[in-house]
């Protein structure tokens, strides 16, 4: 492995509150940043406390925050050393993170060989059965292309099953099937779907798992053979496969439980030569946690990891990417108390339609265990070209009860005019009493929505 | 599908420049280059709006929508990307479009220097140059304001 080059000066090549959180991290740790932004975002807050700051095109994301050539340019010209890709966008392109590291530069995170590796499901499956993390039974591979074959293995796994694109995820791609005679037909209409879409019609096969919750497991992995694993977060409550409220540590889940699945997360990462910080999502029903994907960046919910470990992971993956070793030991990790983290959208709390506009009040919540992690400000204007993404409100307490309590006043307190916004949601999801029991699976909160439509 | 009709006018006839003009700033908005229509009775139209990128190649860049807005007094010829400004011919000292200068729409006014790469910031009018705004070897953003065109009147 080649030595890393230090750098100090960080183009960030996002934009909205982890554009700024990225900053946040830069300035601790005494780095320079450049903030590169589409004319929509000309007036953000990040872009005006940048130290460089370089509108690189139009509002159309194609030509902006997607463009893998302007970067590297922008980079070239503001003297930007190392990219920050933060998450979404470019930060899990594989192409573009080995374009970034053959023009000279850091790319903060991990290799295009990695990304590449997880980004296809079957391979990345391969990998983490190999490194002995449980998988849910299924094809192992691409299905055959004889139909008889594909029945065979189906029997095999047992109904229900779930037939997905390996070059899908975040919920596209993918088809439930109850009984063998739909089998054929849902094999054949994905196939097609996952042609168009991701330009691949390679599929497998899972066991659908009926009522699972989404737990999953955050690591940090530096260049010199460390990798740790620093806990579980639960992000079971999802709508369309987004996220919309998450927690750690994952209620009623035995430490020692976490421990075991973290550990071997982390054997993964060493055997693969994992660099920066990941998340292994795991399906996790009746006691047994089930692989799905690793993401190979940081993730919108790692503040609730942040309060409950105390480790400021965004500052660890600059360290990382300049080459330093992790200082942290596992033993030394402890997980202290109870985070809850509710992702503020500018959108209808009922049908869930974008509210773009200008924000005319923006008041935001405190105290003890609150923090709030946003670019928004008052007379800030939600553009219609990016998610509905206006900030997260995360609470911390001792333990899941005095984090919900605290969760509950912070958003009571908050107060926004001028778009909608998914609050009022919130505090219905945190008045539940389901929800305050702990535990409930990936598809509560969508039979939530629809009873509460029916009454 | 009943409202298909009410969203795409009729294209019985060619839309006038000004329609034309305002299309091509849909399509440069929305990051595309290119639309095509054409009707029963033969008549096509093409509309391609060079993008940023590929603005060297000397297409016919057409004016964007807030552009012809301003055209009650000057009109700004801005960055089509980003990158240092250069405001004379690098091989010659005379300045592409000084203040005063007549230029033609489409005249290269200013380059853009990216690394290796220089990109031509072309008049969107024809007319008379009144003001330079931006400071030769400054880092231009994208849309910067770069310098002010007077427009002819017959333009």
């Amino acid at each position: 492995m080649s030595k890393p080059v230090r750098f100090e000066r960080v183009l960030i090549a996002n934009r909205g509150e982890i554009a700024l959180r990225i900053q946040r991290a830069c300035r601790k740790l005494g780095l320079e940043t450049v903030a590169v932004h589409s004319e929509a975002d000309a007036e953000s807050r990040h872009v005006r406390e940048a130290d460089v700051a370089l509108c690189i095109g139009p509002p159309a994301a194609a030509r902006s925050y997607l463009d893998p050539d302007g970067l590297l340019l922008a980079a070239k010209l503001t003297g930007a050393t190392a990219i920050h890709p933060g998450y979404g966008f470019l930060s899990e392109n594989a192409d573009f993170a080995d374009a970034v590291e053959a023009a000279g530069l850091t790319f903060i995170g991990p290799t295009g060989a990695s990304i590449r590796m997880m980004g296809d499901k079957i391979t990345a499956k391969r990998a983490m059965r190999d490194a002995g993390v449980p998988c849910v039974p299924g094809s192992d591979g691409p299905l055959p292309a004889d139909m008889e074959e594909v029945h065979a293995l189906a029997r095999e796994i047992g109904f229900p099953v779930i037939v997905k694109a390996s070059g899908g995820g975040g919920g596209r791609g993918m088809r439930v099937v109850q009984t063998p005679d739909e089998l054929t037909q849902a094999v054949t209409l994905t196939a097609k779907e996952a042609q168009q879409a991701f330009g691949n019609p390679t599929l497998y096969l899972e066991r659908f798992m009926q009522k699972p919750r989404h737990v999953e497991i955050q690591v940090l992995c530096d260049t010199h053979g460390t990798a740790l694993w620093l806990g579980a977060r639960d992000c079971s409550l999802q709508r369309r496969h987004q996220k919309v409220l998450e927690e750690a540590p994952a209620p009623g889940i035995e430490p020692d439980t976490i421990a075991r699945i973290g550990e071997r997360c982390a054997e993964a990462c060493r055997r693969i030569g994992y660099r920066g910080a990941g998340t292994f999502e795991f399906l996790y029903e009746d006691g047994v946690f089930a692989f799905i994907e690793m993401n190979t960046r940081v993730q919108v919910e790692h503040p609730i990891t942040e309060e409950t470990t105390g480790i400021d992971i965004v500052a660890e993956q600059l360290r990382i990417a300049q080459g330093e070793a992790l200082h942290i030991r596992q033993q030394d990790i402890r997980q202290n108390g109870h985070a809850i983290e509710c992702r503020l959208n500018a959108e209808d709390a009922a049908t869930f339609f974008p509210s773009p506009g200008t924000i005319t009040r923006w008041d935001l919540p405190g105290g003890p265990g609150i923090r709030v992690d946003t670019h928004v400000v008052s007379g800030y204007t939600v553009q219609p070209y990016y998610d509905s993404l206006i900030g997260k409100i995360i609470s911390h307490g001792a333990t899941r009860a005095e984090a919900i309590a605290r969760l509950r006043v912070a958003l009571a307190e908050m107060r926004v005019e001028g778009v909608s916004t998914n609050i009022p949601l919130h505090q219905d999801l945190l008045a539940d009493p389901q929800f305050q029991q702990g535990g409930v699976d990936i598809h509560y909160l969508e039979r939530w929505l629809a009873e509460r439509t029916e009454s | 599908m009943n409202n298909a009709p009410k969203l795409i006018p009729a294209f019985d006839t060619l839309p006038d420049p000004d329609e034309i003009a305002r299309i091509a700033g849909w399509l440069a908005d929305a990051g595309l280059e290119s639309l095509e229509l054409s009707n029963d009775a033969g008549i096509r139209l093409l509309i391609r709006v060079p993008q940023a990128a590929q603005a060297e190649e000397g297409q016919d860049r057409l004016p964007a929508p807030a552009r012809l807005a301003e055209a009650v007094d000057t009109v700004a010829a801005t960055a089509p990307y980003f990158g240092h400004l250069c405001l004379t011919h690098p091989l010659r000292d005379v300045p592409f479009a000084p203040v005063g200068a007549q230029v033609s729409r489409n005249d290269v006014v200013a380059l853009l220097t990216l690394e290796s790469l220089q990109l031509p910031v072309r008049a969107p009018v024809s007319g008379e140059v009144v003001d330079v705004v931006a400071q030769p070897g400054a880092l231009l953003g994208y849309g910067a304001k770069i310098l002010e065109i007077r427009p002819d009147h017959q333009d």
